[in-house]
């Protein structure tokens, strides 16, 4: 027992500075690696969506870049003045982008937990081909660009001026900053140990009274709407949106991020987001295709061997008061 | 007696012509019986005779052919089984159904949080469970040194009192218990036995038990509902139906004093 507690303590204490060197990041790097590091952490809160419904709920999705997708998209069409009544306002573009994405989560879990809801694999499955539908159907889409997508997204501004890439770094700290809070919270809510049981045994969770279908759906949502986020900040960042970003391609990759990084830990997942793209785009270069060989060993070896992932384990926190000993 | 039921009330639970059939296995075929507020019945009957059937068509796991099921008054059969258990019919597994990635305390948790009404995202979300009940559940199950140990990691007879101690933390009035004593010692039987109608006794509990254990049936004493091929062929207490030459056909003439 003395044992859990350190192991905890130690959590807390690399959770906290991991956040502080996030912040000592943005004033010890140059500006270019900067802008890179602020799109990672898209990807960031991209995965501790997705930490949230899989590693908590047991959720397998393979088609989260869907509202990862439907973020980016949501947010270059508003923004872009593409629909009526939009205008070009970023505040506009951003809830327009994430209720896009929140909407598609809330439809495809109403469509996939219908009734007695699909076994893991079917859903995982189903997810998968959504995602595929979705990216080819936005290929050929005129409208949102096809193959080549949406050109010259606004970045942030403030006052009339673009914001800079330090200043920017910063605001996408806070929202990672914030979106690990609220996920961390929920995780260790009731209803984040429900979630947890339902991963275990769902039909048992059931049989104690609990409406598992809705409660699955919120966290699905949940996750759906973080994805928007994070796939509308990705796109003021990047300044263009094209169709790869709503595929199979990135809900892979997602998938990859988080199972390297530890799916169970918030924290975990996002820095597996983190190292893993910024190891890809370093190593990628030098190492040419051998990197994804390199990358599918990690992940073979991670999920077979280390379920809490790389820093699962690390960035544990110790469990909430009322669930110790009283 | 209990099985006329003739000067009782009305019955806690009723179950009434029911019928279910697997393609073209007949698992249950025309079952019917009340159980009255506070009484304890056994069923027994050979593996295969649709006992475990009979509990998943009254929890709402699965929907009945034909027939119907009353609870309390209330028609239950087709409702979901968060339901069914809302209304405070709990039923123990055949094989623990415990949650073992999780804590003792998560275990506990997950069933005392949906505790009067609760159960909702929102509510769940900002409700924090009784601690004092929950620390009374864990003495129940003798788990209270073990809060924080995987469940996964307790021995079969702990899973068995947790899972237990977990169906009792709602407001439970019918508990179903699917061969509760399974891998348990005579000495751990016994005490399943006595819990069972100290429940009974001192909350009123109703509880309707599958078993294989004879012994514990007959430390139970109390009466037993005899299956056989999807039906129930008899009905009392066990020292009369030991005798009973249908029963002892179908069941218990396989070594009914082993
Ligand atoms: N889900 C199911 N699908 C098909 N057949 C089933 C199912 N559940 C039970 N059965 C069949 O119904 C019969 C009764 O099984 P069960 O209720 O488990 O018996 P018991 O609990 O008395 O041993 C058996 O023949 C079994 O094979
Ligand atoms: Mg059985």
């Amino acid at each position: 027992m003395i044992g859990a507690k350190r192991e905890g303590r130690t959590g807390l204490i690399a959770t906290g500075l991991c956040w502080i060197i996030l912040c000592g990041v943005g004033v010890l790097v140059d500006d270019w690696l900067l802008a890179q590091v602020a799109i990672y952490l898209c990807y960031g809160i991209f995965a501790m969506g997705l930490s949230l419904i899989w590693g908590q709920a047991g959720i397998l999705s393979f088609g989260q870049a869907i509202f990862f997708g439907a973020g980016a998209y949501g947010f270059a069409v508003a923004t872009l003045d593409m629909l009526p009544g939009t205008g070009t306002g970023i505040l506009t573009g951003l809830v327009f982008a994430v209720g896009l994405a929140t909407v598609l989560a809330w439809a495809l879990a109403w469509l996939t937990f219908a009734g007695r809801g699909l076994s893991g694999a079917h859903f995982a499955i189903v997810t998968l081909c959504a995602a595929a539908v979705v990216e080819i159907a936005v290929t050929r889409s005129g409208f949102l660009g096809g193959y080549n997508g949406l050109f010259g997204v606004a970045p942030f501004t403030w006052g009339g001026e673009m914001i800079a890439e330090r200043p920017m770094y910063y605001i996408m700290l806070g929202v990672a900053f914030a979106v690990f809070l609220g996920v961390t919270a929920i995780v260790r809510s009731p209803y984040g140990t429900v979630l947890e049981a339902i991963r275990d045994d769902e039909n048992r969770v059931a049989h104690l009274g609990y409406e598992t279908r809705r409660l699955k759906t919120v966290a699905f949502v949940i996750a759906g709407a973080l994805s928007g986020l994070s796939g509308a900040l990705f796109a003021a960042q990047f300044g263009f949106v094209s169709p790869s970003l709503l595929g199979f391609a990135l809900s892979t990759q997602v998938l990859i991020w988080v199972a390297v990084g530890g799916r169970a830990v918030p924290l975990a997942a996002m820095v597996g987001a983190l190292v893993v793209s910024g190891a890809e785009n370093t190593l990628s270069n030098t190492l040419g295709d051998l990197w994804l060989l390199v990358i599918g060993v990690i992940f073979v070896v991670v999920v077979i061997a280390a379920k809490n992932g790389l820093f699962g384990t690390l960035f544990r926190l110790p469990p909430p008061k009322r669930l110790r000993k009283t | 007696m209990h099985v006329t039921g003739v000067e009782a009330p009305a019955p806690l639970l009723k179950v009434d012509g029911l019928a279910k059939r697997f393609g073209g296995v007949v698992a249950l075929s025309d079952v019917s019986f009340e159980l009255e507020e506070a009484s304890i019945h056994t069923i027994l009957g050979p593996n295969g005779c649709g006992k475990t059937t009979l509990f998943n068509v009254i929890d709402g796991s699965l929907r009945p052919t034909a027939g119907r099921v009353e609870f309390a008054g209330q028609r239950i059969d087709g409702m979901t089984a968060a339901r069914i258990a809302r209304l405070g019919i709990a039923r123990k597994f055949q094989v623990p159904g415990v949650f073992g990635e999780l804590s003792v305390a998560q275990n506990l948790e997950t069933a005392l949080a949906c505790h009067g009404g609760r159960y909702g995202v929102g509510a769940l979300l900002r409700v924090r469970p009784d601690a004092v009940r929950r620390d009374e559940l864990a003495d129940l199950c003798g788990l209270s040194a073990k809060l924080q140990v995987r469940v996964s990691e307790l021995a079969h007879g702990e899973k068995q009192r947790l899972e237990i101690a977990m169906l009792l933390a709602g407001d439970v009035r019918l508990l179903m218990l699917d061969e509760p004593t399974a891998g348990m010692s005579v000495t751990e039987t016994e005490a399943v036995a006595a819990l069972v109608r100290q429940l009974r006794d001192e909350r009123g509990l109703t509880v309707l038990i599958v078993e294989h254990d004879l012994h514990f049936v007959r430390s139970l004493a109390e009466p037993v509902l005899v299956a056989n091929e999807g039906r129930i062929i008899a009905r009392g207490d066990y020292e009369t139906l030991r005798h009973d030459p249908r029963v002892i056909r179908s069941y218990l003439g396989e070594g009914a004093d082993a």
